[in-house]
């Protein structure tokens, strides 16, 4: 039988510890687990390259993305640019600049740390990483233009189990450009008035692979264009986080418009057939 | 009062708060939210340089060996004929790396418990305070691998110092400043920071950091400052090099894009590229 002294001493140690679990414990229980390293996942055996929008499709033409005509026939140009060593839509790639939204979502790996005023979204390539802000603020004004958006996201809890298993988002500009969905120069509009909508939560069968259900609307489309992205966690708790720079491999130079290369002697090259050298008026020696 | 009861609730109270112990150990880390952004009195020159109390350059009185004192100087007569001296690599856009990078502006500190990130501009560091050792086969980077350990310094209850190691291998050549001030060209250099607020301020973060250097006489310490802003929206500028450099590199040899995008030179008579592998002649 207990004293009554070892009963008061008993309440106040499970009210201290009640409180501090219950505050330690809303917070971490209230926020999914997305830790770790997530990959990309492709629907298998379509070839081409890894960067598109739609994941079970091949990049470029197969994509069927929804364009307008005229942004048709912008995209026919860029692919004919291409076929003759241009660079088409996606000579900004080349110069290594940021792929902005949508195509950093496609980028490898990512990392998810979430806080609760805001979600960071790590990943490879040019564009480093994205911050979804989560804290309640409205979208401000007089945004700088920039390739990846301002993000502002709210948690959900879906299916009413206590802890948010959804996070929505909407991603609006003023966006720099141009940007493109692949290789192929696959546009976005010019006018770089993008907005896309995405939301990320678990699949239900399987907890380590995320989805990024993404939607964008913009004036080169004719309507909302849908994808289901998913990424694929990593079994390494202590996986590699490779640090990538597009500018350390990159062999082509762009002087003006147009785009060279620079071969492995580091002498510049023509990108396309009988391109002419670069225009050298500033130069008072002649070239070899 | 019955002894086994009272031993009884004494266990159950003990239990519990090693188990509140434990919890409110993982809650015990520094409020480090917000902005940061450099502290440099006003000495002239550049901001980007290693012992934010001096100007950048010579004035940093590095104590780089004879052989690197050599190197600095070359690299700043190429500079003076309009080179890059041993900073060819920024014009590329080629990022910093260690230490360069803890100069930049606009700094965020995102504190887990396994890891803690700090972004740079469009750069991010991961600081691993998940106990792991040091892995083997590490892949050169500009930014090092970095461990880092937390303290509580005060017994406070709150750790209050990230002490933190960063190893290589590196890649390069790596310079602390525009004037090319160079690390080792071996690469293998190591950091050890302190991260720490002000005790007087808690709007003022130190980092205190020390390179070991091949190229230096003794390690190098210096303490960099940076001021939360009081902003609690700031804004994160997305700016990269890329996009605001005029610089083009061939080769070994930097030139301009002039403002009609063609090329100039950068230094007074220097040579135009190799167009051999071009049919047509140039202009």
């Amino acid at each position: 039988m207990l004293h009554r002294s070892s009963i008061g001493l008993l309440a106040f140690a499970a009210a201290l510890i009640a409180t501090m679990s219950g505050a330690r414990a809303a917070d971490e229980a209230k926020y999914p687990n997305w830790k770790g390293r997530w990959e990309v996942v492709n629907a298998p055996g379509l070839g081409g390259q890894r960067v598109k929008f739609d994941p079970n499709k091949e990049f470029g033409p197969p994509q069927q993305a929804p364009l307008t005509p005229e942004y048709q026939k912008v995209y026919e140009a860029s692919m004919a640019d291409q076929a003759k060593g241009g660079l088409g839509n996606f000579a900004g790639h080349s110069q290594c600049l940021p792929g902005g939204m949508p195509t950093m979502m496609t980028t490898q790996p990512q990392e998810y740390v979430i806080t609760p005023p805001t979600t960071y979204i790590l990943l490879g390539g040019a564009d480093h990483y994205r911050r979804i802000f989560t804290d309640g603020r409205d979208f401000p004004a007089g945004l700088e233009p920039t390739y990846q958006g301002y993000s502002i996201g709210r948690w959900i809890d879906q299916e009413g189990s206590g802890r948010y298993d959804v996070l929505e988002v909407e991603t609006r500009g003023p966006f720099k450009g141009p940007r493109a969905y692949d290789a192929t120069g696959l546009p976005l509009a010019f006018d770089n008035q993008s907005v896309f909508k995405e939301r990320f939560y678990l699949d239900k069968k399987n907890p380590n692979i995320l989805h990024d259900e993404i939607t964008v609307f913009d004036n080169a489309l004719t309507r909302p264009w849908s994808v289901d992205k998913t990424f694929r966690r990593s079994s390494n708790p202590r996986p590699d986080w490779p640090e990538v720079y597009c500018v350390e491999g990159n062999d082509q130079v762009v002087i003006g418009a147009e785009n060279y290369i620079v071969n492995g002697e580091g002498l510049l090259m023509p990108a396309k057939r009988d391109q002419a050298p670069p225009d050298l008026r500033y130069f008072k020696q002649t070239s070899k | 009062m019955s002894c086994r009861g009272s031993i009884g609730a004494l266990a159950l109270v003990t239990l519990m708060a090693t188990i509140a112990g434990a919890q409110a150990a993982e809650m015990k880390y520094p409020n480090w939210k917000g902005e940061w952004n450099a502290i440099n009195p006003r000495l002239g020159g550049q901001g980007v340089k290693f012992d934010p109390t001096k100007a950048f350059g010579p004035a940093q009185q590095a104590p780089l060996t004879p052989e690197y004192q050599k190197i600095h100087e070359e690299s700043m007569a190429d500079q003076a004929k309009g080179g890059q001296g041993n900073f060819l690599d920024h014009a590329r856009c080629f990022p910093g790396g260690m230490p360069t990078m803890m100069s930049g502006p606009a700094q965020e500190y995102i504190v887990t418990p396994e890891t803690t990130y700090i972004s740079v501009g469009t750069d991010l560091r991961r600081i691993f305070t998940d106990g792991r050792p040091w892995p083997t086969d590490i892949e050169p980077t500009y930014q090092g691998y970095s461990i880092g350990k937390w303290i509580d310094e005060d017994g406070s209850g709150t750790y209050n110092v990230l002490e933190v190691e960063t190893r290589g291998p590196f890649k390069g050549p790596r310079a602390y400043d525009a004037t090319g001030l160079p690390l080792h060209f071996d690469n293998e250099s190591t950091f050890k920071e302190r991260f720490h607020l002000d005790k007087n301020d808690r709007n003022i973060l130190h980092d205190e950091i020390t390179v070991f250097d091949h190229a230096l006489t003794r390690p190098w310490s210096v303490d960099k400052t940076f001021r939360r802003n009081p902003n609690p929206y700031p804004n994160w500028s997305r700016i990269s090099c890329v996009e605001g450099t005029n610089y083009v590199v061939i080769g070994k040899d930097a030139y301009f894009l002039s403002g009609d995008e063609l090329l100039m030179p950068t230094r007074k008579d220097q040579a135009p590229p190799d167009l051999r592998y071009f049919k047509q002649t140039s202009k």
